[in-house]
């Protein structure tokens, strides 16, 4: 995709009136980004895509603020801000992502009620715009429409508090969702203000580090002992390899935690790499064979397999054994050696800080 | 003091007058005497492998056939007793015929002497049973290939030839004195005719029934369809593990020197290495160390070992076991590929290790032990001769071609005249409803019934 044209296309999403011209315009972006995936390099490919994902979403909230206004509820009361987690917070969705989502807007000095009631709408419908230009919603329901996660800047706070304080497996999780929060429309200060928080409580709780280690290893890098693919043995992804999920994210999360201990704020992966190397956290040597490593992730998770349903867009995160071919499987390998290497290292480096 | 002892050894002459005057019963008596009995335990222990036969198939199919499953062994046992006492055993063990190289012919409708005959080393009653659970073992290994999906008359009909004629021919031929036998292939307690031979009734039989239903999909990729108990898979090979001891060791007939201790020692090896060698290999090549591949590989270990038992030193008998652990793991993966569907595992526990098992005596069996059985000669290693191994390839080719053609010829037949395989409709219902009217888990099925219908 060239720029000129790019730039048209997110002028289109800019001006669009309705959700109908919104996802014609999704729709079309796809077919051209499908086709300009074998050509074009990933990283450029990726911001591109993104910068319209993020096109899209935005112009998706204006849409619904006009909406609550023509219903006759007003504009926003207070300052908010529109938060993206998982890989839309690191700006690396994919062709096919899912909604996750997060609103936090600034504490009222009244009217608490009737504050909540309106972005509880708001997001409700923002939801379900998103829903209309392909987006699926998350499966773990972290979504704006869920009041869990749709709070006031004081409300928040007391949660991360409270998540920090009692580290069930369940409040890590949330805590390292939270690690890759960024703020997609609005208030942009009200997220970094989120964030200042969580990295204070990060270093006056630097043992839950090691729950989060647990957490960010539990998905293992896809490859044996005798350095083989480990594929599907069944089902009708049988002989396909799960990038998303086998290569992609335990390189994904291996290095959140590496950034999370060394109060790194960026939320894509491959910026969080690059400040790593700067802070000499990871030598040159190594920081750049992962890049390389990271970037063939990005590129195969993007020729997974699709599946649209509903008129939804997503992916089974799965690589089809065609696409397995013979130069790809060679490269694959060795930067999934690589990813295994990196969370030995990071295993490491997190029980020898403790210790 | 003296008094009531005197007094007291009187009373016991009055009361036991026998005990002074009995005689001593013979060395040979005794001798027959122990062997019965050890044959005897031997035979209940490998009847009780039919219990393992009934968890193993059962816990790796699904809920809805379990109840057939489990009661059709029993069924097919009672049948296979009937049908081998009045032709099977017969056709194997029958008296002396003119054409003896091939199969026997005589005592069919066995009718035994009630004691063991003046110079016998156990009663034949005995051997008879024995003979009988093997061939009530096999049976049950090649119902591997037909379940989930076969007609229950179908079961009738093949329990009747290959009780009758498949089994008792390739007994007789190993076994029975029959030409194999002459020219010396070593089979100890059958990993040939025993497991081979279900194994390749088995792999006919689902050959013709073609897989279960959504065992493959459309673009060849396989779906794994996982049994609905694992713990009765763990726990029939564990019964059948200890049945093994009957299997193998009973092999010996008799106490004699204390042989028979030698056969369960290489018997435990074997099953152990089996199994660790299975876990570890699941583990390294697919990332997840499987437990049914471990337990496969049990089997493997046990099946492989049964005909070499009491041909190799222990040593070998680990190196067997481990190589079946491994053979097994791919066996099934070669079985996925050509799109064979094999729910129990039949095909590559007793055929793939059971070929094994017969060729490793070709290659392990020490001199000082083939001649201590009287059976051939040492293998490869002890001897630096290729003569054992050849007749071991022959026996395990002669074999499996005749049980091949002949499973083919019974199935194929039964298959065009009355139908082999269940109605795509009753499959899905189920067997225990679609065969016998009842479920085997009554409770937990209702549900599934209701969906069947929506």
């Amino acid at each position: 995709m060239n720029d000129p044209m790019q730039l048209q296309l997110l002028k289109g999403i800019g001006s669009a009136d309705c959700m109908d011209e919104l996802r014609s315009l999704r729709d079309q972006v796809h077919d051209q980004m499908e086709t300009l995936l074998y050509k074009c390099p990933i990283e450029p490919y990726n911001e591109q895509l993104n910068e319209v994902h993020d096109a899209v979403i935005q112009r998706s909230i204006i849409l619904a603020e006009a909406e609550m206004a023509r219903a006759g509820k007003g504009s926003p009361p207070v300052p908010y801000a529109y938060i993206l987690f998982g890989s839309g917070g690191r700006r690396e969705q994919t062709l096919s992502s899912d909604q996750d989502s997060g609103v936090v807007y600034e504490d009222p000095v009244s009217d608490l009620e009737i504050i909540q009631q309106y972005f509880k709408e708001l997001s409700n419908i923002i939801v379900c715009h998103l829903q209309e230009a392909g987006y699926p919603p998350c499966e773990g329901n972290v979504l704006s429409s869920n009041p869990e996660w749709c709070m006031s800047q004081s409300a928040w706070a007391a949660k991360l508090n409270g998540w920090f304080e009692e580290p069930t497996w369940e409040a890590v999780r949330y805590l390292l969702i939270m690690a890759d929060s960024r703020c997609v429309y609005g208030e942009a200060w009200l997220v970094d203000e989120l964030k200042d928080l969580f990295f204070i409580d990060m270093l006056n709780h630097s043992v839950i580090v090691r729950r989060m280690l647990e957490n960010t290893l539990r998905h293992k890098v896809l490859i044996g002992i005798f350095g083989q693919l480990l594929k599907e043995p069944y089902g009708q992804d049988a002989g396909s390899l799960d990038i998303k999920y086998g290569a992609y994210i335990p390189m994904v999360n291996s290095i959140r935690l590496l950034s999370i201990q060394h109060g790194i704020r960026e939320t894509s992966t491959l910026a969080r790499m690059k400040r790593l190397m700067e802070a000499g956290k990871l030598s040159e040597v190594d920081g750049t064979l992962y890049e390389g490593a990271f970037r063939l992730f990005v590129r195969l998770r993007l020729m997974s397999t699709e599946i649209r349903v509903n008129g939804l867009y997503s992916s089974s995160g799965k690589l089809s054994s065609s696409k397995l071919t013979k130069e790809i499987t060679d490269e694959l390998k060795s930067s999934l050696r690589l990813g295994k290497k990196l969370q030995r290292a990071v295993f490491k480096q997190t029980m020898g800080r403790l210790t | 003091m003296i008094k009531k002892t005197m007094l007291a050894l009187g009373v016991f002459t009055v009361l036991f007058p026998l005990m002074a005057y009995a005689e001593d019963p013979s060395t040979a008596t005794l001798d027959m005497g122990l062997n019965s009995l050890w044959v005897m335990l031997a035979f209940i222990l490998v009847l009780l492998m039919q219990g393992g036969f009934i968890l193993l198939e059962a816990g790796s199919t699904r809920m809805k056939n379990a109840g057939h499953v489990a009661g059709k062994t029993i069924f097919t046992t009672g049948l296979a007793a009937l049908i081998y006492w009045a032709f099977g055993y017969g056709m194997a063990f029958g008296g002396d015929s003119s054409f003896n190289a091939m199969f026997g012919w005589g005592d069919f409708f066995f009718n035994p002497s009630i004691t063991a005959v003046q110079g016998d080393s156990y009663p034949s009653t005995v051997f008879f049973l024995f003979q009988l659970a093997f061939a009530a073992v096999s049976l049950s290994i090649a119902w591997g290939g037909f379940a989930e999906r076969a007609k229950l008359s179908s079961y009738i009909i093949f329990t009747l030839f290959f009780v009758a004629i498949i089994y008792p021919t390739v007994a007789h031929w190993i076994w029975g004195g029959g030409w194999l036998a002459e020219d010396g292939a070593q089979d100890f307690a059958g990993s040939t005719v025993v497991h081979l031979t279900g194994a390749l009734a088995a792999f006919a039989a689902t050959v013709l029934l073609k897989p279960r239903i959504g065992k493959f999909n459309k673009d060849g990729s396989a779906n794994e369809i996982l049994g609905h108990n694992q713990v009765f898979t763990a726990l029939s090979v564990l019964l059948l593990w200890v049945g093994w001891f009957g299997f193998n060791a009973g092999s010996t007939v008799a106490i004699g020197d204390g042989f028979f201790g030698f056969v369960a020692f290489n018997t435990m090896l074997g099953a152990g290495a089996g199994g660790v060698a299975a876990l570890l290999i699941s583990w390294a090549v697919t990332g997840k160390a499987d437990i049914t591949a471990m337990l496969n590989g049990t089997l493997a270990g046990l099946v492989a070992i049964t005909a070499s038992c009491a041909f190799v030193d222990p040593w070998a008998a680990v190196v067997i076991g481990l190589a079946a652990g491994v053979l097994v793991f791919y066996s099934v993966k070669f079985f996925e590929k050509i799109k064979v569907d094999d729910p129990i595992y039949a095909l590559s526990v007793h055929g793939a290790a059971g070929v094994w098992g017969t060729i490793a005596n070709g290659i392990f069996a020490t001199q000082a032990l083939a001649d201590k059985v009287g059976v051939g000669t040492g293998g490869l290693i002890d001897t630096g001769s290729w003569k054992q191994l050849w007749v071991q390839f022959e026996s395990v080719f002669v074999v499996g071609a005749f049980v091949l053609v002949a499973s083919f010829l019974v199935l194929g037949v039964m298959k065009m005249i009355m139908g082999f395989r269940v109605t795509e409709e009753q499959e899905i219902i189920g067997l225990d409803l679609s065969e016998h009217g009842a479920y085997g888990y009554p409770e937990h099925m209702k549900k599934a019934d209701s969906s069947i219908q929506g």
